[in-house]
């Protein structure tokens, strides 16, 4: 009798459709909130939403990031405020794609997209530069840095909205 | 020291001994481990009462109005009588029976409350302030602070980010809290009264009264005690986060203050992703710098990562210089070596660390030579400064009233400038201040009484000090302590001698030796200039040699050329000249037939000996510029080589070596170097940025040990002769060239920090308004000035700043060198 019950089954699945995917060739839709690599976002006008502030790499627990900052001037300007990624690079053999970058951004400059296809047969390839990693520049925007009119982009973080 | 008195006060409802007299936030923290917050109050400037952070409940015992009887409750406590306000902390002293809370409700609010006020006009720039991590805003928000806002962000003051106060420091006016830590800083400790509150209300700024603005040497202070991120230097401005750095270690490398610092590293893509220096702090050393550091010292340490710097050996082929591997250049070093039977010379210049210094002699000392010069050859009277220099225990921030400074023949702002700042506390604090100079400096600000001698004639002003100055003799004679601090400027090397003598004779006589803060100081060049001396080598030496050049002459870190006209003759009379050098310089340029590169202070591990003959030690913070050795070691295998014995493996092993065979540095291994005690006020480390707003730096890496003098180790010593050298007089035609040092100049190390170049100044000599008429010269006109073999032009500025008869010449503006010790010249408008 059980044998019968086993072939049974197997026979059912014989007919079912396959649960696997031909991947690469067909993808399975992401969840929203997948985390993938990791993307530097742009304001509208094509300025840099990062402000070099160095915070993602302070909150992240594998050390992948590495920033360094530099000065904006008006005539040479990359983000709004004084203060821009002059240096923005993630290992991503390091990262573990936990997203404590993203929350630690005050700018939301970071976010974590849905690629996912990393591989590399150097190691240094591993490192993605703040040219790999910045989003193009948006249309109607300019690419940084800019020239830009004096005394209207001083303040390195977009007013948060009024309590109450 | 006086038994200090005690109090009782009750913090918190325990009782506490304090000493009388201790300001109120203090005594908390010391004796108590309570932090009351501050923002204006600051242990080393007088309290304000400003910013109303320390507020505390404060009361004393109810007394029964008939017996004058302490009163106490049912339960037997003593009934406190409250005052009715919170009162502020930080302007109060501690007395007997003080009652304080600091943990109730009312101070709690009152904390809070204050918080929320900044705030309301406080940009929330965190993340892009320099300050962001170390900041005693942010530490006290979280410690004490509301943690959600009603603030209207709309109507948030918005004031200018970018003012610059001079070429140096950057003002972010919306985040100053209007503390005036930095305006009572350069005003109460420094003196240079260039900073000031404007307007009122919340458009009060910080401006800058002087010009060029905040024209002061120690405006990088200002940046550390500034208790948010509003004052920021043109040096750092985004360099890092404080969090990523390292602390290392370190010594100002600059002048005989020996100013302990912290380089705090970091890596850097645009230093090949290795650790480089990225800014320089103080380090706490209360008896050396107390918590503060000059600009020179914060802001001159780019020659370390220099791209100029020579990066491996070189050897001079067909007149050109080929770098080559060490062991062909040290091959050829000794094969020269051997072959000079004995007739070897060595200069090095006041930069080289104990350890290079012991470790060149042992080389040149094996080869049967005994001719170890120290350059530059401006100061001496080492052998003085070993026999009554300052006592061991001295401290300049403790001498005050009764107490006596004589300075002759320096401008100590210009040579020393941390203890210029010291030395202007004192005076502060009642100590008599007399300055002596053939001319104004800037110390006659600060002295209690000037004197003028005519110049080069120092040492004959001071030994005959009863008629020249009876005034001054009189308030030495009567000094509970003195310190006589000496210079050379307007002096001969003989000159120097001389007054170092007559001052030695004078301490001797007033019996002013062998106790702390008591003895001789003199402005010696460099890190270690006080060090040569006891290593074995003087300015004698050098000039010896230049009178009898060597067949070979081994040149260590001195950029001779650059010092003095005259130099080059006689360098031209060497055969071979062998160069251990940081950076290309005359010598490697056109002398040298090897060229050894050398690691800075900032690549190695070493001592230098400070002018207070405080030994202390500086540790390793940045890899080496290409193959380039430290001195010592460099010394040691080429020791290897003639075969002197196996080359050491550290810089330890090395004071190992001199504490065992030099009787001045017994005792004093690495070890012993790197003690540290606890020092008040007590500042670094995370709790105590609610005290120092975080960025003064804790000692860590020790506080060094001072050699004891022949006075201090009780042996008599007796007055000498005081040699009164013959003054160059200018003949016909003729001016008396008096040389003076400028803190910011061109010398090749210092010229590599690019932002202080617009505050060294144009090439200039200062001429006396007599002279310039005579000769039709008017400020701003270029003249020439020929002395020594040499001519400079540079622009007259015409005050009465020179003698008559005199120019004074600031060394090493000019690329072309100018004389190092008074002189005679011709001066002709161009
Ligand atoms: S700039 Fe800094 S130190 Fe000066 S008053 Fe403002 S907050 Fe205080
Ligand atoms: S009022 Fe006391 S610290 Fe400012």
């Amino acid at each position: 009798m059980n044998v019968i019950r086993g072939f049974a089954t197997t026979f059912k699945h014989l007919l079912e459709e396959p649960t696997t995917l031909n991947y690469p060739e067909q993808v399975r839709p992401f969840q929203e909130r997948f985390k993938g690599r990791h993307h530097l976002r742009r304001y509208d006008n094509g300025l840099e939403k990062c402000i070099g502030c160095a915070l993602c790499a302070a909150a992240c627990p594998a050390d992948a990031i590495w920033v360094e900052a530099a000065e904006n001037t008006d005539e040479e300007r990359y983000s709004p405020g004084e203060r821009y990624a002059k240096t923005y690079e993630i290992n991503m053999l390091r990262c573990i794609f936990c997203g404590y970058c993203e929350d630690a951004c005050p700018t939301q400059a970071i976010e974590l997209g849905h690629e996912h296809r990393m591989s590399f047969t150097d190691r240094r390839d591993a490192i993605y530069t703040k040219q790999m990693l910045i989003d193009p520049v948006p249309e109607g925007g300019r690419e940084t840095p800019q020239e830009v009119e004096p005394g209207v982009f001083t303040r390195p973080i977009p007013d948060m909205e009024n309590p109450l | 020291m006086a038994e200090q008195k005690l109090v009782t006060i009750t913090i918190d409802g325990k009782a506490y001994q304090v000493p009388a007299g201790e300001n109120l936030v203090d005594a908390a923290r010391n004796h108590a481990d309570n932090q009351i917050p501050v923002f204006c109050y600051h242990p080393k400037m007088a309290p304000v009462g400003m910013c109303r952070m320390c507020l505390v409940e404060m009361g004393t015992p109810e007394r029964d109005p008939n017996t004058r009887e302490i009163v106490h409750d049912e339960d037997g406590n003593v009934k406190v009588r409250w005052m009715p306000k919170l009162q502020t902390a930080c302007t109060q002293t501690v007395s007997d029976g003080m009652y304080i809370r600091t943990t109730t409700d009312q101070v709690a609010d009152a904390r809070n409350n204050v918080l929320e006020f900044l705030l309301t006009s406080h940009p929330l720039d965190c993340p892009v302030c320099d300050k962001g991590g170390e900041c005693a805003l942010q530490d006290l928000t979280m410690a004490h602070g509301p943690g959600k806002t009603r603030m209207v962000f709309s109507e948030k003051m918005h004031l200018d980010k970018i003012v610059p106060l001079g070429d140096l420091i950057v003002l972010d006016e919306e985040r100053c809290i209007q503390c005036a830590r930095c305006i009572r800083f350069q005003d109460e400790i420094v003196g240079d009264d260039v900073l000031a509150f404007h307007e009122r209300g919340r458009t009060l700024r910080i401006i800058t009264k002087s010009d060029p603005g905040f024209d002061t040497y120690f405006s990088g202070n200002t940046t550390d005690i500034c208790p948010v991120g509003a004052l920021t230097t043109v040096d750092f401005r985004f360099g890092a986060r404080p969090w990523e750095m390292t602390s290392v270690p370190s010594i100002d490398p600059w002048d005989a203050a020996g100013s302990n610092i912290s380089l705090d590293m970091r890596l850097d893509r645009d230093f090949g992703g290795r650790a480089m220096i990225k800014r320089v702090m103080p380090r706490q050393n209360e008896w050396v710098n107390e918590i503060w550091i000059s600009d020179k010292v914060r802001f001159g340490h780019h020659f370390t990562r220099a791209e100029e710097r020579i990066c491996a050996p070189l050897l001079r082929n067909n007149g050109n210089l080929n770098e080559v591997s060490w062991t062909e250049a040290l091959d050829t070093v000794a094969g020269v070596l051997k072959a000079a039977n004995g007739d070897i010379g060595l200069i090095v210049g006041s930069g080289a660390s104990n350890e290079d210094l012991w470790a060149l002699r042992q080389v040149v000392n094996g080869l049967g030579s005994e001719r170890l010069g120290a350059w530059p050859v401006t100061h001496t009277g080492g052998e003085l400064i070993a026999q009554v220099g300052v006592g061991k225990g001295t401290n300049l921030g403790k001498l005050g009233k009764g107490d006596v400074v004589l300075i002759v023949a320096s401008d100590i702002e210009e040579e020393v400038p941390i203890w210029r700042l010291r030395i202007k506390q004192a005076h502060d604090r009642g100590a008599a201040v007399i300055v002596a100079n053939a001319r104004k400096t800037r110390m006659d600000d600060f002295a209690s009484h000037t004197f003028r001698y005519e110049a080069g004639k120092a040492a004959h002003w001071l030994a005959d000090l009863k008629k020249s100055a009876p005034e001054a003799a009189e308030a030495v004679k009567s000094a509970a302590n003195l310190i006589i601090l000496t210079g050379a400027e307007g002096l001969t090397l003989e000159g120097h001698a001389a007054l170092m003598q007559a001052a030695a004779n004078l301490l001797i006589e007033t019996g002013h030796v062998g106790k702390p803060n008591n003895g001789l100081l003199s402005t010696f060049p460099g890190a270690n200039g006080v060090g040569q001396y006891y290593l074995g080598y003087t300015p004698e030496q050098s000039v010896a040699m230049a009178a009898k050049p060597p067949k070979v002459l081994l040149v260590a870190q001195a950029d001779m050329l650059a010092d003095d006209p005259s130099v080059a003759a006689w360098l031209d009379k060497v055969e071979t000249i062998i160069s251990f050098s940081m950076l290309p310089d005359g010598i490697t340029a056109k002398f040298a037939k090897v060229v050894l590169p050398i690691q800075s202070f900032a690549e190695r591990d070493g001592t230098f000996t400070n002018g207070e003959r405080r030994v202390q030690r500086f540790y390793t913070a940045q890899g080496p510029m290409g193959w380039s050795l430290p001195l010592w070691q460099i010394a040691n295998r080429l020791g290897e080589k003639l075969g002197q014995g196996k080359a050491k493996l550290s810089a330890a092993a090395v004071m190992k070596e001199i504490a065992a065979s030099v009787p001045a540095f017994e005792g004093m291994d690495y070890r012993a170097l790197s003690k540290v005690e606890k020092q008040y006020p007590d500042v670094g480390g995370a709790s105590d940025s609610y005290y120092y707003s975080g960025t003064a730096c804790k000692n860590t890496g020790g506080l060094g040990v001072v050699i004891p003098t022949a006075a201090d180790k009780g042996e008599t010593v007796k007055a000498g002769e005081v040699k009164l050298p013959a003054v160059p007089k200018a003949g016909k035609g003729e001016f008396v060239i008096i040389p003076s040092t400028r803190l910011y100049n061109r010398e090749a190390q210092f010229k590599l920090s690019t932002v202080v170049h617009p505050r060294v100044m144009v090439p200039f000599a200062e001429i006396n308004s007599a002279d310039a008429a005579k000769l039709g010269i008017t400020s701003g006109d270029v003249v020439q000035i020929s002395a020594n073999g040499g001519s400079v032009r540079v622009r007259a500025n015409v005050n009465g700043g020179a003698p008559e008869g005199s120019v004074v010449l600031p060394r090493h503006l000019t690329d072309e060198p100018v004389p190092m010790a008074i002189t005679v010249g011709q001066v002709s408008k161009v």
